[in-house]
């Protein structure tokens, strides 16, 4: 049971690892999207 | 400016539902399948450790081809596919390599054995790792060399999975899937089918992010000209 248990609960943790990792890069992307935001708004003519 | 375009695609969020209702149905069907006579519960892992394998074959194959298209026909899509599918490859190799063991530990009495199997599915994903960390840490020098190096990695997949045929090996053979009973087959589909599902999903994600950066790479060259022009 302690092995099955184990097996699946490594899986679990795997991919929720990766889905953390994503959601992190997602984060950056989005903070990289929002300074490119203000250097088009910047641009703009006033 | 508010966020207004940041919330995930709905086609997205479908997938995730039918995932998450696929692995529901799966792991009770797990649950209900037969205890295997001679292993008992431990042959449960049997359930999830072949189709983690299978996606790291899978996630494998799409990058070889993501490279092919990318070293020969100068894909940038094929390339974010072959980066999206390394990373997944790794992610279920590492699935394979940690429940692989285990199941060993109860059934053969021992974690590891330089065997055939093990050892090419261990040297297939330290390709991948390699194939991740050239990505992430070589550059764009090592775009190329990373695109190699994925078909190497694909080149090891027919060893993966015939080793168990050539070689004198205490792995169980390819055509276990056809010996299963009733019970145990259809439990084995399901998972087979919510883990392929879960890729797919995990894919998409990736793939959408990768996307969205090579747009705002270019997004960011053509405002570096703009900004020059104006001053």
């Amino acid at each position: 049971m302690n092995m099955v248990a184990l097996a699946y609960g490594f899986i679990w943790v795997a991919v929720f690892g990766y889905v953390v990792i994503v959601g992190r890069r997602l984060g950056k992307l989005s903070g990289e999207m929002d300074e490119l935001r203000r250097r088009i708004d910047r641009l703009r003519p006033s | 400016m508010p966020n207004e375009n940041r919330t995930a695609s709905p086609r997205l969020l479908v997938a995730c539902a039918i995932t998450a209702a696929l692995f529901v149905i799966a792991c009770k069907a797990i649950a209900d399948a037969p205890r295997e006579i001679t292993m008992g519960l431990v042959q449960k892992i049997f359930y999830f450790h072949v189709p983690c394998a299978w996606l790291l074959m899978l996630s494998t194959l799409v990058c070889a081809g993501g490279s092919v298209a990318y070293l020969f026909g100068g894909s940038e899509r094929g390339d974010r596919v072959a980066v999206t599918a390394s990373e997944l490859g790794v992610v279920f190799g590492l699935c394979v390599l940690v429940s692989g063991p285990l199941w060993a530990k109860a059934a053969w009495g021992v974690y590891w054995q330089w065997e055939a199997r093990l050892t090419s599915s261990l040297l297939l994903w330290l390709m991948l790792v390699a194939y991740v960390l050239a990505r992430r840490y070589g550059g764009a020098a090592a775009r190329r060399l990373a695109a190699a190096l994925a078909l190497f990695a694909a080149i090891d997949i027919p060893l993966v999975y015939f080793s168990v045929r050539f070689f004198r090996s205490i792995h169980p053979q390819t055509t276990v899937v056809s010996t299963l009973g009733p019970g145990m087959r259809g439990a084995f589909w399901l998972s087979l089918l919510a883990f392929t599902a879960l890729w797919w999903v995990l894919f998409s994600a990736r793939m959408a992010t990768e996307n969205a950066y090579a747009r705002l790479v270019d997004l960011e060259v053509l405002l570096d000209q703009a900004e020059e022009k104006k001053s």
